[in-house]
């Protein structure tokens, strides 16, 4: 067993969710690798919520939450039954024999663990919610990590809450550690060095933070709300949140921002990022830098508003009337949202025009130890910014120019004024619709500077070189073709493929459009390839035949609402590379 | 650098309103032009936003900075301009149909939010601009291409509305008296917070019920009335008078003044100066937002 999937399972309000946060910490601390993942409803009481947390050696990186369950804390008689077909033969089950019957369960396939966390709880601290803490005592005896550690964080995460919190704390897992007869299941190596715990969402927050971002506007909803909470917490520390009254302002804001001279970023869901769509095609008329969040949640209409899908692809990528430049990107790991972040808010500015960071709510919402960030990478670019006017006569701000990138100027700048309009307009910015469209002159005005703005994308083909898929062990067999949070469990399905004697790849995109033709095509063309997409469509392989007519027929799609684990994905591809 | 304003040529970018001769709306171009100039108000340093309309040509003839935006989005985008910048004088400029029907949700969030914006609505009860639709201030029995038998809606009451959602500075003009619609504007731009200048402003071409001459042997002002407008509920008695007395008394002038603080002075990160100039976060500022999370 290379590593160890715990999954806590209760009601909501049972505090299901903060034993699972206790549990990465306290791996992350001792310098494991740790996967966390919540499954839950749109509850606020009760109802059926897990949290799945994978433990594995330092070495061991883990690129999913994992597939069948090795130790349950069921806490809840719920558990036991919602959680039974989800348990691997000898899994552990921790529950409390004063409230839930485990009958049902076959004694012989599974490691029966009777834990009366009830009476330790009261018995340690007259406090029903202490029971977790219990069971986290007897798991981490499962698998074979020190108290110590777990001391610690108790320490660091309840130190506010006074003395007598953490004493308690301790003790009641100390008690649960200590049980009788647990013995260790599989001892998980650390290498000491303490590592973050950080989901998507955050993740992205502090990456555009770090990438000067200022302003960020939202309408809360699932699961973009995480990326709202991040800045307002933080609003003390010079990030500028506003919550506003629908999504419709909170991109028009950030537009707003934006086009005063702060780098803006705006954030929802599928539900929100249609009613943003007509102030994308703003930004993209003005030539407004703009940063959108959209993480993908299952739909369509409010579908099913807590559970993950890649459904939206399309939609973004061809939202608005009219057609103007845009950059879409999927972050494909944690880490990587914060790197995009930062990065997605240079290109904004470097091209002026609006970058879209997919999200879902797998990346979004799941958390996982990350060994650190280069820092040192980052770097603010803010484009073609002048000072003065570099003309005589009146500022051009939209002057027809070679690469199609205009000389940009902030308000609050002597000689430089001019209107950004969201009508057709001249290099002054003048409008060209109402009373002149149509004659001669102003016909090509249009042409003219439709071009311009079009010419961007030639020129952000021509500069950056992120634009095309990435390739993973390029020798192999077949290839995975994935974008966004999909690439991760297809790079655990390489190596369960592995195992079982395959050799196969992993082509991913994180940039989706614009996308360089040839340079795709190139990495495509003559590999046996099977998609790999949490939608019913493909929509990334719509994507590849439009922009290289090469069709990917073999696909493993997924669209219930839960995400694909790498047992999934390598399951799915048996059957496509041993027929003949 | 602080610019000088002598003559109203500073504020003109020499573009030319799309306005049908006659249209009210010169008249508030006129007044803008004369709050800006009696303001002395730096031109590099103000910001006139639209939405769309015929009301929102009015940034293009000003030679200040200016945002022509989306139908019924002004707002949002003025006060993301303001909070990016709270040193720039931002002026909102739209229409009835703009502000009262399609972004009428936006005038109620800007109002309680009370950010110090002045918003100009150039109200003539149609649509122009579509060539001659009702409009939600339209009165009951107008006749428009879409209402060939009579508005059978009830109006929208836009000084009330905004009274109740919080503006704190709440007017109206009248395009036929500039004069005093120029005082309004002024006022508005001097208040710290949001204010509303609803404007009666004609339409010559689409609507011959509400007309110069309707309008004026009805309007009376409120300055020459004895009204307080600090009282809240003398405010909103004035701003439903037009309506109790079926458009026989129509007030303009300053209804309701408020001082409470704007949004800028509030917000906790605002409070530091505006935005645009706060810098960007250094090495060790990223590494301890990180470090939050181990």
């Amino acid at each position: 067993m290379p590593d160890v999937t715990v999954r806590i399972a209760g009601a909501n309000g049972d505090g299901v969710e903060s034993s699972g946060a206790l549990l990465m910490k306290v791996a992350a601390k001792n310098g494991m690798q740790a996967f966390g993942y919540r499954g839950y409803q749109s509850i606020i009481r009760g109802g059926h919520v897990w949290f799945q947390v994978r433990v594995s050696d330092a070495e061991n990186k883990l690129h999913s939450h994992g597939d069948q369950i090795d130790v349950l804390i069921a806490l809840n008689q719920d558990a036991i039954t919602n959680q039974a077909p989800h348990l691997r033969q000898g899994a552990s089950v921790i529950y409390d024999p004063t409230k839930i019957k485990v009958d049902s369960l076959d004694a012989s396939k599974y490691r029966l663990a009777p834990v009366p966390m009830l009476d330790i709880a009261m018995q340690v601290s007259g406090d029903p919610i202490m029971r977790n803490t219990v069971a986290i005592g007897a798991t981490l005896r499962l698998l074979g990590i020190e108290m110590k550690v777990f001391e610690e964080v108790i320490k660091s995460m309840f130190s506010r809450k006074g003395e007598k919190v953490v004493n308690s704390n301790v003790m009641a897992a100390a008690q649960g550690y200590g049980i009788e007869g647990l013995g260790t299941i599989h001892q998980i190596k650390g290498d000491g060095r303490s590592r973050y715990v950080l989901d998507g969402n955050t993740a992205l927050a502090i990456g555009a933070y770090a990438g000067g971002c200022k302003f960020y506007s939202a309408y809360p909803m699932t699961p973009a709300s995480s990326i709202l909470h991040w800045f307002a917490a933080h609003a003390d520390r010079g990030v500028f949140f506003k919550q506003t009254e629908d999504e419709i302002a909170a991109i028009n804001m950030a537009i707003g921002a934006s086009n005063t001279g702060v780098r803006a970023m705006c954030g929802t869901s599928g539900g929100g990022f249609s009613l943003m769509v007509e102030g994308l095609g703003l930004a993209g008329m003005l030539e407004t830098p703009l940063v959108v969040v959209e993480s993908q949640r299952t739909g369509p209409s409010t579908g099913l508003p807590t559970k993950t899908e890649q459904g939206d692809l399309l939609f973004v990528m061809h939202a608005s009337q009219g057609e103007f430049p845009r950059i879409v990107v999927a972050p494909r790991s944690v880490e990587e949202s914060f790197y995009i972040a930062a990065e997605a808010l240079n290109l904004a500015d470097r091209y002026q025009c609006p970058v879209i960071i997919m999200m879902d709510l797998y990346i979004s919402e799941h958390v996982e130890t990350i060994e650190g960030f280069d820092t040192n990478s980052i770097t603010i670019d803010r484009g073609k910014v002048v000072a003065s006017n570099p003309e005589q006569g009146r500022f051009k701000r939209y002057l027809y120019s070679a690469d199609g990138i205009s000389p940009r100027a902030f308000p609050g700048t002597p000689g430089t004024e001019h209107v950004a309009p969201s009508d057709e307009h001249d290099e002054y910015g003048d409008l060209v619709s109402d009373a002149l469209s149509g004659i001669d002159k102003y016909v090509e005005v249009r042409r003219k500077m439709m071009k311009k703005r079009m010419d961007k994308i030639d020129t952000m083909l021509k500069n950056e070189k992120v634009f095309a898929p990435g390739i993973y062990n390029e020798g192999a067999d077949f290839f995975l073709v994935t974008f966004g949070s999909t690439t991760e469990p297809a790079m655990e399905a390489v190596e369960i493929l592995k195992g079982m004697g395959f050799n196969a790849g992993v082509i991913s995109f994180s940039y989706l459009m614009p996308l360089d033709r040839e340079k795709t095509a190139e990495m495509l063309k003559g590999r046996k390839l099977i998609d790999v997409e949490v939608n019913y469509t493909a929509q990334l392989s719509q994507v590849i035949m439009m922009n290289t007519g090469i069709e990917i027929k073999d696909r493993i799609l997924k669209y219930d609402g839960e995400a694909l684990t790498g047992k999934e994905i390598a399951d799915g591809v048996v059957p496509l590379v041993s027929r003949k | 650098m602080v610019i000088e304003a002598t003559t109203k040529q500073v504020y003109s970018s020499g573009v030319k309103p799309i306005w049908c001769p006659g249209c009210g709306d010169f008249g508030v171009y006129a007044a803008i032009t004369k709050a800006l100039t009696d303001l002395k108000v730096d031109k590099s340093n103000a910001m006139i936003v639209s939405g769309i309309g015929c009301s929102s040509s009015m940034p293009q003839p000003f030679s200040t900075y200016g945002m022509h935006s989306l139908h019924g989005r002004l707002l949002p985008v003025a006060s993301g301009a303001k909070l990016a910048n709270h040193d720039l004088t931002v002026i909102g400029t739209g229409g009835d149909g703009d502000g009262y029907g399609i972004g009428v949700g936006h005038l109620v969030h800007t109002a309680r939010r009370n950010i110090n914006l002045t918003y100009i609505v150039m109200d003539n009860e149609t649509y122009g601009l579509t060539t001659g639709q009702t409009s939600p201030t339209a009165m009951m029995g107008h006749k428009t291409k879409s209402t060939p038998f009579g508005a059978i809606e009830m109006p929208v009451n836009p000084l009330a509305l905004a009274i109740s959602a919080g503006a704190t500075y709440v007017a109206r003009g009248f395009s036929g008296d500039t004069v005093h619609l120029a005082e309004m504007i002024k006022g508005a731009i001097m208040h710290k917070g949001f204010a509303l200048v609803d404007v009666f402003s004609p339409c010559v071409t689409f609507n011959h019920d509400n007309t110069y001459d309707w309008f004026r042997p009805r309007i009376y002002k409120l300055d020459q009335s004895n009204h307080d407008p600090s009282d809240l509920g003398k405010a909103l008695g004035k701003a439903v008078e037009d309506f109790q007395t079926n458009w026989e008394k129509i007030p303009i002038g300053l209804f309701y003044q408020n001082n409470r603080p704007s949004y800028e002075e509030l917000d906790i990160t605002l409070k530091n100066g505006p935005l645009v100039k706060q810098g960007n976060p250094t090495k060790e500022q990223i590494l301890g937002m990180l470090e939050e999370n181990r």
